[in-house]
């Protein structure tokens, strides 16, 4: 039988409906009996969400507009040597 | 790949980038750069990672010509960077420094009774959704503190699998680690980010 302490390791993977049926049919009869592991599931299904809504960083403004410059001399160079597309 | 709006979008960028338009580069920039940072930060510093990346965009300059789409664009640039980075750092390879071979995080482990039941059951309050929950900023600080304290390759894999590449194999792929570690180091991370959110539901600290 699957014991709190189980289902707390395979949880991440239940929750990305990463298991196979035989497992996941397992959790979810130990989540009908069990509240505790109801709210551990609920709980880390949350802190999933927050770490993608998170993890989203803006790029530096400094940095892009840095990034632009060397791109803008690369596609100057290639032009120049013929190799690059025709720019018309 | 089913032809989607993202896919068309993509595609028609790619015929820019082609035709060698540096609007299109600067839109590419501003939408590839943070994932190939995310790369580029498993293998070395925040400002090598920087140096690494705009050295890859020039790389893209010449070698987009030769794109052929079989992997998404993102893919086929987070790869770019994945092989410089490699090049550049071979001297300097960093290594994940986490303990794998367990599934529990040693805080979360000791809350079970050796019977496999809780001992300390998780708190039943949160109820709020996790956009409710940012929109106290002293959150977000947190877990940025509880982000950063994470073994930095650690970190970056997590967030360009959270963020940036859904692909759990293409991940795997570009950072050259296997699919069970990116497994365990995923859940591990997840594991603390919930005992965090719990602290700070309890006790309104970080
Ligand atoms: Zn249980």
């Amino acid at each position: 039988m699957l014991m709190c302490r189980d289902l707390a390791v395979i949880a991440s993977d239940y929750i990305e409906g990463d298991l196979p049926l035989t497992q996941r049919l397992s959790v979810r009869t130990h989540l009908m009996m069990c509240r505790h592991c109801r709210s551990f599931v609920a709980n880390l299904r949350n802190s999933i969400e927050l770490m993608k809504g998170h993890s989203d960083q803006r790029l530096d403004d400094r940095y892009a507009r840095r990034l632009d410059e060397e791109i803008e001399r690369a596609l100057a160079s290639q032009s120049k040597d013929g190799s690059g597309p025709d720019q018309g | 790949m089913p032809p989607t709006r993202e896919h068309d979008d993509e595609q028609q960028l790619v015929l820019r980038l082609q035709a060698g338009e540096a609007a299109a580069y600067r839109e590419a920039v501003r939408r590839y750069t943070p994932g190939m940072l995310a790369v580029a930060r498993y293998y070395t510093d925040h400002s090598s990672a920087e140096d690494i990346v705009q050295e890859c965009w020039t790389r893209v300059v010449s070698a987009i010509a030769s794109f052929e789409g079989r992997a998404s664009l993102k893919t086929w640039l987070h790869r770019i960077v994945a092989n410089q980075a490699k090049n550049s750092l071979r001297r300097s390879q960093r290594e994940v420094q986490t303990d794998f071979s367990e599934a529990l995080e040693p805080q979360l482990a000791s809350r079970f009774r050796s019977d496999g039941r809780w001992s300390q059951p998780p708190q039943l309050s949160t109820r709020e959704t996790a956009e409710s929950l940012l929109e106290n900023g002293a959150l977000g600080d947190c877990l940025d503190k509880h982000l950063s304290q994470l073994p930095e390759a650690q970190r970056s894999a997590l967030m360009l699998y959270e963020a940036h590449q859904r692909q759990s194999a293409e991940v795997c792929n570009i950072l050259g680690v296997s699919t069970s570690n990116l497994r365990v180091m995923l859940h591990r991370a997840r594991q603390k980010i919930f005992l965090m959110v719990e602290h700070f539901q309890e006790t309104g600290q970080c």
